[in-house]
């Protein structure tokens, strides 16, 4: 698509070379690409609007007004210095992006655009109202970068950003954004440090824009604080919203249809932008995706079927006996649970719990709904610090630690309501279950997992199309895509028929029989009782009862607590 | 001093109002309306039409404006929240601006109104109030078009307590709001209630926006401002508190005058971008607002 969108620049620009008003109208299509594409990965990617990309390429802008024309630098070192301040105030959004999502983001970026826009009009150094002008054209050796050859050193700046964009969403960032898209807890959970990613994510759409503002001031010769206005965000929004949010060829054809649209309508001033607030309006009703994401739907849904057909198939080698890869612990105590208690405002959900797991050994707690089950595992993954107690994994501290840091010692988690990344295919599930795992090697480890496992012929079905059931067990395979010698696993058989829960037993042994060290919640007795080494039995947030299978069947507290009698 | 707490009181009003409108819609839709600035500098533009059209009293023109305000909102809500909200809370917050940019340059479109903004009728054709508080100042000077505001905002004030505690169907409306299944269930038109309530809210924009064109002249460029002031007022006041809306818009009114005098306007208006910035980082439910209100 990007190699295609190329050969359009490279037709375009020999055929208009004579027309200097197309000329130039292309040359703004590729000053306003890198901030759409920017904002598209941010939006499309991360999930995160921002209503505040023109602030980042004003910064780009009045970077290189102030250090050519005041400073007397060359283009060169200005450019660079602009693009390195907007990542570092992008670092700084992105801090305060953390906080919020939705609406509170967008009216935090909002002020943001419009701080920036302030600081540009009230600061003497960069020329108030209005702005600075008589910026020099770039020098590049004998060249001048001006009118044609602006044409091509513009788009050789766009097609690279657009490049560099593809490239890093290829990667482990892009893993880590699509992760963060679908659900941010399970991608925190599977060991994805999202909030890092969002504030790269925040300090890369910065930097882009920058570069965009960089060649504005330099291909213009001005910048005034009304160029780089709310305005311009909202332009922004529209290109990624038109060409379609997530798809770099999608923001580039954005921004070209809105360059083109601002010089085809340039005397219907007032006309024009209220087409372009009804587009906007249109898009998110009627084609949320987008122009090429509506393009594209075709072939994904035909890809979304083949894939579901396939799936039908009747799986080959199911094999009774998964086996995993042998893991060890690195202590004999990999989990110690020591007085966690955890308030809720007037609830006490965890009353002083304590205990310790050994080494290779699967442990169920059971317990009434409301026991305090869930916000145990919660408590022990890091979502949620306990209000008093302490927890180690390992023999290693980890209280108040952030989730992913825990996933990341060798803590894998599924939970209750088994929270897969829905838009993505089950192998990606797999591979993002191992966010630290490289390119290749993760999807072929993931490959191989899914035929352990059986589930092979589900490996191209989108998430949210497998039937619930397959749900749980995907779950369970992104869990021990990272090889965890810890497993949490909250009610993984609720809601299966006979046979999907023995193969989910199955599933849990063989993990055990691997090494790892499964804590289990279980409302299934007979499960509990056909796989467990012990049970601790949790009621109103305390443990009532801990011990094997046959004491705590017949402990009086335990039968109190089922039965409802006072104890 | 005092004088300039009364010209922030005035303003202050309007900025109130605007945030007031936000909260419900908010509350209704789980949608922050962007356009609510834009909706005030529509509603004053209509009154003016009314007035210059029919040369009727600026009493019908804000009887009118605010109805057409109220028909908007319908219209809004019918055509983009509602049809928006499917696309999530970031899809609805996008098409918001987009209306934004549909009124903007839509009302300048109109010829009388034009992108420039215009004088508008006062409401009372009268001097000030001039108080002497003591020998040797200068005396308090109190614009009788400040006096008005604030009365016109203590009747709207009343009229939405009245309608909200006392009517049948102020209390669907919120009971809709705070429990859309549970309201079905006993048989509330939960549609029909979100639509009056937009309707509520962008009423209540144009409504502010005519009662402070006398002090600030109606039309122009300044409806995202307008908004962003009303932000920081909800905010301030806590976006889930009609009573913190108020008074977060009286006091960013008066914290905008005061900067103004100091520093200028220039350095006014970032100033309060950032403390909407601040406060949503140190207390994003507000000075009245409850924690758990914010998260998710």
């Amino acid at each position: 698509m990007l190699a295609a969108f190329a050969v359009v620049v490279v037709v375009f620009g020999v055929v208009a070379r004579a027309d200097a008003g197309l000329v130039q109208a292309g040359t703004y299509v590729a000053i306003f690409a890198p901030a759409a594409i920017g904002l598209s990965v941010l939006l499309g990617n991360v999930n995160q609007i921002s209503v505040g990309q023109a602030g980042f390429f004003g910064i780009g802008a009045y970077a290189v007004g102030y250090l050519t024309v005041n400073q007397g630098l060359p283009f060169w070192i200005a450019a660079p210095a602009g693009i390195v301040v907007a990542a570092i105030v992008g670092v700084a959004l992105g801090f305060i992006a953390l906080r919020f999502r939705g609406h509170y983001l967008a009216m935090a970026t909002l002020a943001f655009g419009l701080i920036a826009v302030g600081v540009f009009h009230a600061s003497p150094l960069l020329g108030r109202a209005s702005g600075i002008t008589g910026i020099p054209f770039p020098q590049l050796g004998p060249l001048t970068l001006n009118g044609y050859p602006a044409y091509w050193a513009a788009w050789i700046v766009a097609l690279g950003a657009a490049l560099l964009t593809l490239i890093v969403l290829r990667g482990r960032a892009g893993r880590a954004f699509e992760a963060i898209r679908n659900d941010e807890l399970a991608a925190e959970a599977v060991g994805v440090p999202t909030r890092f990613w969002k504030i790269v994510a925040f300090a890369y759409a910065g930097a882009l824009a920058a570069a965009g503002g960089a060649m504005f001031a330099a291909f213009l010769g001005l910048v005034n604080p009304d160029a780089v206005g709310v305005a311009l965000s909202v332009d922004f929004l529209l290109m990624v919203v038109l060409g379609g949010g997530g798809l770099v060829a999608g923001a580039l054809f954005g921004a070209a249809l809105i360059g083109f649209l601002n010089v085809a309508g340039h005397q219907y001033d007032n006309w024009r932008e209220v087409v372009y607030g009804g587009l906007v309006i249109a898009f998110v009703v009627f084609a949320p995706s987008g122009i090429l994401g509506a393009a594209r739907a075709p072939f994904v849904r035909a890809r979304r079927a083949a894939a579901a057909k396939a799936a039908r198939a009747p799986s080959r080698a199911e094999g009774h006996g998964t086996s995993f890869p042998a893991v060890r612990a690195p202590s004999d105590e990999p989990l110690r649970v020591d007085g966690v208690t955890k308030r809720f405002a007037g609830l006490i959900a965890l009353d002083d719990v304590s205990f310790a797991l050994r080494a290779g050994t699967l442990t169920s707690i059971i317990g009434p709904n409301g026991a305090g089950k869930t916000t145990l595992f919660n408590a022990i993954c890091g979502i949620g610090r306990p209000s008093a107690g302490r927890i180690a994994i390992g023999g290693v501290d980890v209280t108040g630690r952030r989730p992913h840091r825990i996933a990341a010692l060798g803590v894998g988690r599924t939970f209750q309501n088994a929270r897969l990344f829905d838009e993505m295919t089950v192998l990606e599930n797999v591979v993002a279950g191992a966010p630290r795992a490289h390119g290749k090697d993760a999807a072929a480890n993931a490959s191989a997992l899914l035929a352990r496992m059986g589930l092979a012929h589900l490996a191209g079905v989108l998430a949210k199309d497998l039937p619930f059931g397959e749900r749980r067990r995907v779950e369970l395979a992104r869990a021990a895509a990272s090889e965890p010698w810890l497993l949490l696993a909250d009610e993984p058989a609720a809601g299966l028929n006979g046979d999907e829960r023995r193969r989910l037993h199955a599933d849990l042994a063989a993990l055990r029989d691997a090494g790892t060290t499964v804590l289990l919640i279980e409302h299934d007795m007979k499960l509990v009782m056909a796989i467990s080494q012990r049970v601790i039995v949790l009621n109103f947030g305390k443990v009532i009862a801990d011990g094997d299978v046959a004491t705590v069947r017949n402990d009086p507290a335990v039968v109190a607590a089922y039965l409802g009698t006072a104890s | 001093m005092l004088q300039l707490l009364i010209a922030g009181l005035t303003v202050g009003s309007e900025y109130g109002l605007i945030a007031l409108g936000i909260h419900i819609i908010l509350r209704a839709t789980r949608a922050v309306s962007f356009a609510q600035g834009e909706f005030a500098i529509v509603g004053g533009l209509i009154a003016l039409s009314i007035v210059d059209a029919l040369h009727v009293s600026v009493w019908i023109a804000l009887a009118g404006a605010t109805l057409a305000g109220f028909a908007l909102g319908i219209a809004f809500e019918r055509v983009v929240l509602r049809p928006a909200g499917r696309a999530g809370e970031t899809g609805a917050t996008i098409a918001t601006i987009g209306t934004v940019f549909v009124l903007l340059y839509g009302h300048a479109l109109v010829p009388s109104w034009g992108s420039e903004p215009h004088p508008f009728t006062p409401f009372w054709p009268s001097s000030n109030v001039t108080l002497s508080l003591s020998k040797g100042e200068p005396p308090l000077v109190i614009p009788a078009q400040s006096i008005w505001v604030a009365a016109l905002l203590a009747v709207a004030l009343v009229a939405l307590y009245l309608f909200f505690e006392r009517t049948y169907y102020g209390k669907a409306i919120r009971a809709a709001a705070d429990n859309p299944l549970g309201a079905r269930l006993i048989g509330i038109d939960v549609r029909s209630t979100r639509a009056i309530s937009v309707g509520l809210g962008i009423a209540l924009a144009a409504y502010a926006g005519t009662i402070i064109g006398p002090i600030t002249l109606v039309g122009g460029a300044a409806g995202f401002a307008l908004t962003i002031k009303g932000f920081v007022a909800a905010i301030l006041g806590g976006l889930e508190s009609p009573v913190g809306c108020v008074a977060g818009g009286l006091v960013v009114g008066v914290l905008e005058a005061l900067v103004t005098a100091q520093f200028g306007n220039d350095v006014a208006e970032p100033i309060v971008y950032a403390l909407l910035l601040v406060m949503l980082l140190v207390r994003p439910q507000g000075l009245f607002g409850r924690r758990d209100a914010v998260r998710d």
